[in-house]
């Protein structure tokens, strides 16, 4: 079969160059957290949404749980946390992310907190992860995120504050219903807003300080901004060969997540400039661009520059994906930056998971169209439950509107045991052969 | 009607859910909502004249649920949508739910896409319980639910129709509360599975006719002698929203054991908690939702100042349990999150517990009853180097 004999040739895929500066920009952001105990800073740690703009305003340093898993798991560094935690009782079927964060938060206790454990090892990003000072949980449609926060609470014996946002799953089922609109859209908008008030005044009681929104102001300004670069610099994607690939956009979901904002906006500026000019020059994501897919289904953070390669080397532009064009501040016209709180709480609330099938479902296949994809490949997050919940449902759509294949491969976000690499070589093989068939069969 | 009658008719709408409904259905002709577990008040639908139903497990092996769902889902998530891809739930005129799980979320939005033409109805209960606001946004979680409920039945649900709902569900609860102080004090030694029975049964059949049967079989009770545990007695914990298997909780006390107490949700945690009969029925609602979780707490709900594993500990020394059983159906992630917290617990406590992984698809029954003798064993030389 000619794929397996391209297999050999060994093509890589031809990375953004400015997605370097995302690399450094995380490991500057990662030495920020591990030094702020000794800078006298409060840490919160927080899961789901993207609640840091309101912490990094107040001056509080940050860490998302999900973030430092995936970052232990793409230094092929998880699994130590992976293990402290299954020796407590947590099971493996469990969301990776918080078992690998767990597990560092159960090494931290037993490290610093009795100091009955061993001493501990300056390099083991396990152990040094800094524990809070507060916990705030904003997770939306996962039920994991709830429990995740008020276990890590838990293990800290409860002495740790904790403050619950509860972000409602958008049901949609009134004819009013749709994406950004509707009855509910707008109840469940003042909800989750009411809340993030709530929450300030959380913030405030932690600091001991009056909540400064100027600066929140500010970097909510400055998040805007890069997201509109970044949805300009996707929507470039479009072109034939797509200059960027999904695994280009997964590489910049730390910026627009999680880290400081300062350096946000000039990273898209230069991601963006980056792929207008290969755009122009007709330079594409993957060596020899055959066929276009869609991902669907959160990252194998283990093996990001993997997949990145093995597509490639199926001269498979992965373009377009649930996860990366789905979330993180896509909807910046909902935010103004001079009261931003609203459009805050509406953006949490469009996470990739958190509409129903039937909205769900038609963005979706919205962006399919828009990426003219000639497949789907659907990664199936053996732990990651929220991402899976709809994935029969998004293929079978996929086949009668657009009919195109589709493929699913097993993996998982941080826990490596789960994925079988021969199992997604022949499935995408053979999708990759029905889409040739097709074509073959549309020239005759 | 002996006592064994009144098991036996319990005991067949348990094993026969939707057979009871559709007969329910043929007699009456009235509607029949279907609800998910945990937290559904069916008090709403009943004082809308419907049968309110908790959908249950199926013993079915799952076949097209399988293009459904993956494998990776729990039991009774997975045995849902298998049920509704093959058109059992064709006597359900609505479902209804409110519990935020996420596993349940996926199941509830294949099942809507499976049945284009059964109205499934959501609204969000807060799972966070302790927050200023808990209360209100409960109180609007169940109105909402009961408008849409009204919409779907063309009817206005009065106040004064579901405070006597409310008084019959609370009624009945208090029976089988009633049966369970009896099953301690040894005066109704009922086993695990006909226990099992008589919960579910409740979840299922309609509220009067359950009720009766029930006073019968409190009254046959009463007065009764205590006899003497057999073996040792063992407290069984966990398994929410589906029924463990009768094979294996006759298992478990075929080895030698007293079944004593439970929070099982087909168990005590459906009956543990009473709707308030006085004021604002939709209040008293949110308030029945709340208590409760501080009165057998749930770990799909968070409450930080509730712990699951003290409720524990105190209801086996309330109920002189000498041991525990933790039930967990495979892939639930809440009781997986739970779990070593319990453990934790038990071991300083210096409590025995054994934990059994359960499955939709059967278990290997003897390989399991190695293990729980082996268990029994330990707990009764312990017991007796202690003594």
């Amino acid at each position: 079969m000619n794929i397996a004999v391209q297999h050999a040739t060994g093509k890589k895929a031809n990375k953004l160059q400015s997605t370097r500066i995302a690399g450094k920009l995380v490991n500057d952001y990662w030495e920020m957290v591990w030094r702020a105990k000794e800078e006298g800073k409060l840490i919160c740690w927080y899961e789901g949404s993207a609640i840091n703009p309101f912490l990094e305003a107040a001056g509080i340093c940050w860490v998302h749980g999900e973030a430092y898993s995936a970052m232990l798991a793409a230094r092929h560094q998880e699994a130590k946390a992976q293990q402290v935690a299954e020796e407590r009782g947590y099971m493996r079927e469990l969301c990776s992310y918080a078992r690998t964060h767990l597990g560092c938060a159960v090494s931290n206790q037993r490290l610093r907190g009795d100091g009955a454990g061993a001493a501990p090892d300056d390099d083991d990003l396990t152990w040094k992860l800094p524990a809070p000072d507060m916990i705030i949980s904003a997770y939306a449609y996962c039920s994991t995120g709830q429990q995740w926060d008020e276990m890590t609470s838990r293990i800290f014996g409860k002495k740790v504050p904790i403050f619950n946002v509860s972000i409602p799953w958008i049901w949609g089922s009134k004819p009013d219903s749709g994406y950004l609109q509707g009855q509910e859209w707008e109840e469940t908008s003042d909800y989750v807003t009411r809340q993030l008030h709530e929450m300030i005044a959380f913030i405030e009681k932690q600091t001991g300080k009056p909540y400064p929104w100027d600066r929140l102001y500010e970097l909510m300004a400055d998040i805007k901004r890069a997201s509109e670069l970044r949805l300009e610099a996707m929507d470039l994607c479009t072109a034939q060969p797509a200059p960027a690939s999904f695994f280009d956009w997964v590489v910049s979901i730390a910026p627009i997540n999680n880290l400081p904002v300062a350096g946000v906006k000039d990273y898209f500026e230069t991601v963006l400039a980056e792929v207008k000019a290969r755009v122009a020059s007709g330079e594409g994501a993957v060596p020899d661009e055959r066929y276009r897919l869609f991902f669907d289904g959160i990252m194998n953070w283990n093996k990001v520059g993997w997949l990145a390669n093995k597509f490639a080397n199926y001269d498979a532009a992965v373009i377009a994906g649930r996860y990366t064009h789905m979330a993180f501040w896509q909807e910046p016209n909902l935010i103004d930056p001079n009261a931003p709180v609203r459009g805050m709480a509406q953006n949490f609330l469009i996470c990739p998971n958190n509409h129903s099938s039937p909205i769900l479902i038609k963005l979706i296949m919205d962006l399919c169209r828009k990426f003219e994809v000639d497949g789907m490949v659907i990664h199936a997050s053996r732990t990651c439950r929220a991402f899976t919940n709809p994935q029969f449902l998004i293929a079978e759509t996929a086949h009668r509107e657009l009919g195109i294949p589709t493929s699913m491969f097993e993996g998982d976000v941080t826990d490596e045991s789960f994925y079988k690499d021969e199992i997604l070589n022949s499935r995408v093989e053979a999708m990759l052969e029905a889409i040739d068939s097709r074509r073959i069969a549309g020239a005759a | 009607m002996d006592r064994q009658d009144i098991i036996g008719r319990f005991a067949e709408a348990a094993q026969d859910p939707l057979g009871y409904a559709k007969a329910w259905k043929a007699r009456t002709g009235r509607q029949v909502i279907g609800s998910f577990p945990m937290n559904f008040p069916g008090e709403l639908a009943h004082a809308a004249g419907a049968l309110p139903m908790i959908l249950q497990e199926s013993d079915e092996a799952i076949t097209v649920g399988h293009g459904v769902l993956f494998p990776f889902y729990c039991g009774y998530t997975r045995s849902m949508v298998d049920q509704a891809a093959r058109g059992r739930f064709e006597v359900l005129d609505a479902i209804m739910f409110g519990d935020h799980c996420v596993q349940l979320l996926g199941m509830a939005d294949a099942i809507r896409m499976k049945l284009p033409g059964t109205r499934v109805i959501f609204f969000q209960l807060i799972s966070s319980m302790n927050d200023p606001w808990t209360q209100g946004r409960s109180e609007e979680s169940f109105a909402k639910l009961r408008q849409e409920l009204e919409e779907f039945l063309g009817r206005p649900v009065e106040d004064a129709v579901i405070r006597e709902s409310t008084r019959l569900f609370n009624s009945n609860r208090r029976l089988l509360r009633r049966l369970y102080e009896m099953r301690k004090e040894g005066t109704a030694p009922l086993t695990s599975v006909e226990m099992q029975h008589i919960v579910k049964s409740s979840m299922i059949m309609d509220k009067a006719e359950h009720t009766a049967l029930a006073e019968k079989l409190v009254a046959g009770f009463e007065n009764g002698t205590a006899a003497p545990s057999r073996g040792l007695r063992l407290h069984l914990s966990g398994h929410f929203c589906q029924a463990p298997k009768p094979e294996l909780l006759a298992m478990i006390e075929e080895c030698g054991v007293t079944v004593v107490g439970d929070d099982l949700f087909h168990g005590f945690r459906y009956i543990s908690t009473d709707v308030p009969e006085e004021g604002d029925p939709i209040a008293a609602l949110a308030r029945w939702y709340m208590d409760r979780n501080t009165g057998v707490p749930c770990p799909t709900r968070v409450q930080n100042n509730v712990d699951w594993d003290a409720f524990l500990l105190k209801a086996m020394r309330e109920e002189r349990a000498d041991g525990m059983i933790v039930l967990m159906a495979k892939f639930c992630e809440p009781h997986m999150y739970y779990y070593p917290e319990v453990k934790e617990a038990f071991e300083k406590a210096d409590m025995p517990h054994l934990l059994i992984e359960t499955e939709h698809e059967g278990m290997a029954l003897e390989s399991l009853k190695t293990r729980v003798e082996t268990f029994v064993e330990i707990v009764k030389r312990r017991e007796a180097a202690l003594a």
